[in-house]
């Protein structure tokens, strides 16, 4: 990775941390489970196009060991983090341009491919971590149909307006 | 090692993922209570069936190791039972020697026989004199002249000894003779094939006067050196007093049918050596 990725990365994941450990977390346990909106997927998902899978994999691990900290749920958003680093790949890799990508664009952010592929990638991405999310936190198939899948799908429209809120503020291109 | 590397840098997002997902797996389930106790419950309903599994086939695998165990603990448990019929001689036989140990006395039996288990591979019923041979010889120390019995009755009695193998002449044979008695009576006689039927023998010179019922047990008597004392022979199917004889004529039907003789025991009296010098000796006085 080039050093000049670095900071902003770094900024990203220190803000959607922070932002997740002392707002959201807050705000998903006042609600038992309801109110679940995961913002830190999106510094797993503005990582650069160009990094290995394996970095994206560890990185994706990190930050939701670092929310897992501060949350108190010990390997729960790890586990999400270090999936959606893998899916994040096969993603990308399915709805890369005609051509490949070419480098130009850094992070695959509304500013750099449009909304409309914006919002393809990022809900599929979204779906993965969601789903793996609460099936972690619940930790047994009885749960799929009467917990996991209800607060998936809740946590997923929630968290997918919250990602739309803050990719129209910050706008990113690297 | 150059493999390996190839491996990590085609599949290395996977193995970073499986290595990662695993240490995950690890955290919440030491971490986290709930989860903690669904694993453990998990892995306590999985593993038991895993592990039953996996032991039924192996109990599978080892049939054939099982058998032959069993094989073996049934000639130790039938030499037991051949020889705890000794136990009920009195104290100043020589079979049993007197050991004082420290204050108790005990008695201490010197075991008369030894069992060896054997199949039988071959076995005719139909000729005038029949012969069966069995997958124990020399080497395992199968002799002449020993008996051979089933758990249910009497089998023959080998006459020739190979390495590996034995010939016995079954008791369908003229001149097998096993030395029989009735049980509850002190009286014994001859038990013999007479030919025809192969599951009747009969039993001579019992005397006319002894109260012979069907259906009495008849047992090995305690004069043969060939079977076990007490050994089941068969049971009594008529008897009847022959004119002009001091003798009663008894049809055994045998307790085990000579034609589906299958696992048997080839016994071996340790003092038939010592008696058959002493038999000897009678004829040289």
């Amino acid at each position: 990775m080039n050093s000049s990725y670095f900071l902003p990365n770094f900024w990203r994941f220190a803000g959607l941390v922070a932002a997740q450990a002392i707002i959201l977390s807050e705000v998903a346990l006042t609600a038992e489970g309801y109110c679940n909106i995961l913002l830190y997927p999106l510094f797993i998902l503005f990582l650069p196009i160009q990094i290995p899978t394996p970095a994206a994999v560890s990185l994706g691990f990190l930050v939701g060991l670092a929310v897992d900290i501060f949350s108190g749920h010990l390997g729960v958003n790890a586990s999400a983090g270090a999936l959606s680093g893998y899916a994040r790949a096969a993603i990308l890799h399915r709805f890369a341009p005609r051509g490949g990508f070419t480098g130009k664009e850094i992070i695959p952010s509304p500013a750099n491919f449009g909304w409309r592929w914006f919002l393809g990638v990022a809900a599929i991405f979204y779906a993965i971590h969601v789903f793996w999310y609460f099936s972690m936190a619940y930790f047994a198939p009885v749960y799929l149909l009467e917990k996991i899948l209800p607060q998936a799908i809740l946590g997923w429209i929630l968290s997918m307006l919250v990602v739309i809120i803050y990719t129209r503020l910050f706008h990113p291109k690297v | 090692m150059y493999s390996i590397i190839q491996l990590f840098i085609r599949h290395g997002g996977l193995l970073t993922l499986v290595v990662l997902e695993v240490l995950c797996f690890f955290l919440i389930t030491s971490y986290n209570d709930p989860q903690r106790q669904i694993s453990s419950a998990s892995w306590l309903k999985y593993s038991g069936t895993v592990l039953n599994w996996k032991s039924g086939w192996l109990d599978y695998l080892s049939l054939k190791d099982e058998n032959i165990r069993l094989r073996v603990e049934n000639a130790r448990l039938q030499t037991q039972i051949a020889n705890s019929r000794l136990i009920e001689v009195p104290f100043q036989d020589t079979l049993v020697r007197k050991v004082l140990a420290d204050t108790l006395e005990q008695k201490v039996i010197r075991p008369e026989y030894v069992l060896v288990g054997a199949r039988v591979i071959s076995n005719t019923i139909g000729a005038r004199d029949n012969w069966m041979i069995i997958n124990r010889g020399k080497l395992d120390g199968v002799r002449p002249n020993s008996g051979v019995i089933t758990r249910s009755g009497v089998a023959g009695v080998v006459r020739q000894v190979s390495s590996h193998f034995a010939l016995v002449m079954s008791v369908l044979h003229h001149q097998t003779k096993v030395s029989a008695a009735l049980k509850g009576h002190d009286y014994f006689g001859s038990l013999v094939w007479e030919g025809g039927n192969p599951q009747y023998m009969s039993l001579s010179d019992i005397p006319y006067h002894v109260p012979v019922q069907p259906k009495d047990t008849v047992v090995v008597s305690n004069y043969s050196l060939l079977f076990p004392e007490g050994h089941l022979a068969g049971i009594v199917d008529t008897a009847y007093r022959m004119a002009g004889s001091n003798f009663l004529y008894i049809r055994v039907k045998l307790s085990q049918n000579p034609a589906n003789i299958g696992d048997v025991y080839v016994v071996t009296n340790r003092y038939a050596e010592q008696i058959n010098q002493l038999q000897q000796a009678v004829k040289h006085e």
